[in-house]
């Protein structure tokens, strides 16, 4: 037994060492080694799905930036507390983006001041990006981040089903404001007893507070606002508070009595595309930064096939969350800052990186039509793809340089562009607020908006006796303290503008 | 013929041995993360790290006490928690009992199995079986059952009222096959002889289970009381989360300290504040653990835990 034993374990050393020489040579190349974590919406994809395409983009990294990238899909939903908790526990991170989160990222020092390095690194994104934008992801004058470049102009729209507005003989071209809507929906309960008009956009949000025009929500989330400038005024008021929101909440008041909208809209786990595809709703509301023919078009195979229809109830507005939101940061535990931003650059200026990271390898993933459009393999679908991030296409680097998925029409990207330029600004554009020094408030009131603002916007709670509740909880809350402290940090940025 | 030598040690090292996996699991999750206390007084910010971040003081605790929802979520904790311990521990008691004096046929196993299950399935899976019978529109309550007895068909998720039945109810369903495990296993270490002298002397089956059955019972029921005590202030996240489905309009009766720190801090991911809301929760359940246990030792020194 023995010889065999040590012989056994020779054979194990002579291994081990062999593996370890073998790695000291593959390091010995020296490139900059960068982790780039991303948001997907798509299934993730298997370690060697995933491994293909890293070396793909690393053929064309290595050569052009001396680095090596290893992706870090992360599921949307858990993305910002993997990442928070990746940098606490000191995981490898280089490259991850802000959802929502601009300014927690910069107050908790999550990542690295970029104003310096972008003239040296990533001159192409600066120009491409520009001044304007570049303010919106900047703080006190220095720039955190790079946003995403994609149309970011989101309009207001009905998505409906078609097939039944055609049987109906309905004029949705009419329907140019969210009240409009109303006549719509009340014809289809008429005709259709046992459907429900109206499907909630996702849990607690049946898209009519967006409907709401000209509002600057002062970096805070859609859902969930805390003190905002309306119509052009530099004076930080209560959304809440206002006649536009009483409005809007009666009015989702009346289509909840008429049984015009799901009863359960405030609670539902189901998001609009699941409802659409059970055929049991005619519409949604809910805001898109594309034209209305390709909207609709996109959404038709998520909502179980029927005939989509969409219709613009409301106009764009930008404000700086608009563009900081979706923002590209390099975090302040990266060891290699530069060869980050050098990559973070690519995903901006290199078609052929972009593609990869969002549709993955030719032929394998996707194939291109001689349009130049791309779809899926014969006999596959975005599900059964080793590899894809299509459904992440607004969310990282530039979309104007990505390859349009087959059934879109390639005028929409001027028309994209244009509603880029052309959209209503805020008039405090690159201001951020940064909630640290009223934390404590925030974090109350926070919890107030989400007990009322769901049954509020949902038309499941009365607006006449829950919306003074509603202020005077707020209130209790700490909502003053955190107004005041918006409108003096707006003060200060307009001082020194 | 070998002689043993009687070894002393060889009467702990097996146990030990036994129990090691456990210490190990203890050690790394509950004493090396206890570092994360220093969190609770720092104004954490990623670049400085843990130890290099500035410290505030007890500024990270200001908003577990902000607002009126501090009084509102300590008492649903609180008394939540109270009727757990006092109708779990009733239930659980009284099926081990009844298991056990229904000896060991084929269909105790069977009804301790189906008391079993609904311990395995998560609290989402819970949450879509509570909606399946709560929805508003299509629910098994609305669509049948009260349709059947012609009543009005109720909003349940924002009807606040129902609630604190329904959640004590889902609690005991989920839990009592479990606890009632530990119970039955006490029971059956009850020396026989007793229940037989009892017998002999004409005792009913109801008396032996007050007289006999019950009081041996007493150490386990005040060892898994005063370890429940000690999580008096942390409450069951799924049950408040997932079976209200997160409703807005019910928070008045399901808001507990955990859901509130979750809802609070989901937008800002702050570190500092999470670290500061467990900690004060494991101070004041290590207070009260010590101060029941001092009670029972008050009490009746021969069953206090230490």
């Amino acid at each position: 037994m023995k010889p065999i034993k040590r012989l056994f374990l020779l054979l194990l050393g002579l291994v081990l060492t062999l593996s370890l020489v073998q790695g000291v040579f593959a390091q010995s190349k020296q490139y900059d080694q960068v982790t780039y974590a991303y948001a997907t919406f798509n299934n993730i994809p298997t370690t060697e799905a995933l491994a293909g395409v890293e070396e793909a983009i690393n053929q064309i990294t290595r050569e052009k930036i001396s680095t090596e990238v290893k992706l870090v899909p992360i599921v949307i939903w858990e993305y910002s507390s993997q990442v928070s908790l990746a940098l606490q526990g000191g995981e490898k991170l280089d490259v991850f983006q802000s959802l929502g989160d601009f300014n927690t990222a910069i107050s908790t020092g999550m990542c690295v001041d970029l104003t310096d390095m972008l003239d040296n690194y990533a001159p192409e994104s600066k120009d491409l990006i520009g001044e304007a934008w570049l303010a919106a992801t900047s703080f006190e004058g220095k720039v955190y981040g790079i946003p995403t470049y994609k149309p970011i102009a989101l309009t207001p729209m009905v998505i409906y089903r078609k097939d039944i507005a055609d049987a109906l003989g309905l004029d949705m071209s009419a329907v140019n404001h969210v009240n409009d809507v109303t006549e719509v929906l009340r014809k289809v309960k008429a005709a259709y007893p046992e459907m429900t008009p109206l499907a909630a956009v996702n849990t607690g949000n049946i898209g009519i507070g967006l409907t709401v025009p000209n509002v600057d929500y002062l970096t805070d989330s859609y859902f969930s606002p805390k003190g905002v400038l309306m119509n052009d005024e530099l004076k930080v008021v209560d959304f809440y508070a206002s006649d536009e929101f009483a409005a809007v909440t009666q009015l989702a008041r009346t289509w909840y009595n008429e049984d015009l909208v799901m009863k359960d809209a405030a609670t539902t786990a189901s998001a609009a595309a699941e409802l659409m595809a059970s055929g049991n709703y005619f519409c949604y509301i809910a805001s898109y930064s594309y034209p209305e023919v390709d909207t609709a078009a996109s959404l038709e195979a998520q909502a179980g096939g029927y005939p989509l229809g969409a219709k613009i109830i409301g106009s764009a507005f930008l404000d700086t969350s608009s563009i900081n939101a979706l923002s590209w940061m390099v975090s302040s535990t990266s060891k290699v800052p530069e060869a980050a931003l050098k990559f973070l650059n690519l995903t901006f200026t290199d078609k052929e990186i972009v593609n990869l990271l969002i549709y993955g390898l030719e032929g394998r993933d996707y194939v291109v039509n001689d349009d130049g459009t791309v779809r899926y393999p014969d006999g596959q679908d975005a599900s059964t793809v080793p590899y894809t991030a299509q459904l992440s296409v607004g969310t990282l680097g530039n979309f104007f340089i990505m390859h349009s998925l087959q059934g879109t029409n390639s005028e929409s990207l001027a028309w994209e562009l244009e509603q880029n330029k052309n959209a209503k600004t805020s008039v405090a554009m690159g201001f951020t607020f940064d909630s640290t020094p009223v934390k404590t408030e925030y974090t109350a009131v926070v919890n107030v908006i989400e007990q009322f603002l769901p049954g509020l916007v949902c038309g499941s709670a009365d607006p006449e006796t829950d919306i003074p509740l509603f202020l005077q909880r707020l209130s209790e809350a700490g909502l003053d303290e955190i107004i005041a402290e918006k409108q003096a940090q707006l003060d200060h940025w307009l001082a020194n503008k | 013929m070998q002689t043993r030598k009687p070894r002393k040690k060889s009467n702990t090292l097996p146990l030990l041995l036994i129990a090691s996996p456990g210490i190990f699991y203890l050690i790394v999750n509950s004493y090396l993360p206890m570092f994360g206390v220093f969190l609770a007084f720092k104004d954490f910010n990623y670049f400085k790290g843990i130890f290099g971040s500035e410290w505030n003081g007890f500024e990270n605790f200001r908003f577990l006490f902000r607002t009126r929802d501090a009084l509102v979520m300590t008492r649903n904790t609180l008394a939540y928690n109270a009727v757990f311990i006092v109708l779990g521990t009733a239930a659980a008691v009284l099926v081990a009992v009844l298991m056990f004096e229904l000896g060991k046929k084929r269909r105790v196993r069977l009804f301790q199995s189906a008391l079993l299950l609904p311990n395995l399935l998560s609290w989402v899976v819970i949450g879509f079986i509570g909606y399946a019978y709560l929805n508003a529109d299509t629910g098994f309550i609305n669509k049948t059952v009260y349709k059947a007895l012609g009543l009005p068909a109720v909003s349940w998720y924002s009807t606040p009222g129902p609630w604190p039945f329904i959640l004590v109810l889902v609690h005991l369903w989920k839990v009592t096959g479990l606890s009632s495990v530990i119970y039955m296993a006490s029971i059956s270490g009850i020396d026989k002889g007793i229940f037989e002298a009892a017998q002999l002397d004409g005792a009913t089956k109801l008396q032996q289970i007050v007289r006999i059955t019950i009081p041996m019972l007493k150490p386990t029921i005040i060892i898994l009381t005063l370890m429940a005590i000690g999580r008096i202030f942390y409450s069951d996240f799924g049950l408040f989360y997932q079976v209200p489905q997160n409703s807005g309009r019910l928070f008045d009766v399901t808001q507990t300290i955990d859901t509130y720190v979750y809802r609070g801090l989901m937008e800002r991911n702050d570190v500092g504040m999470s670290a500061a809301a467990a900690l004060y929760q494991s101070l004041v359940g290590f207070l009260l653990v010590l101060s029941a246990n001092a009670l029972v030792r008050k009490l009746n020194p021969e069953n206090a835990l230490f």
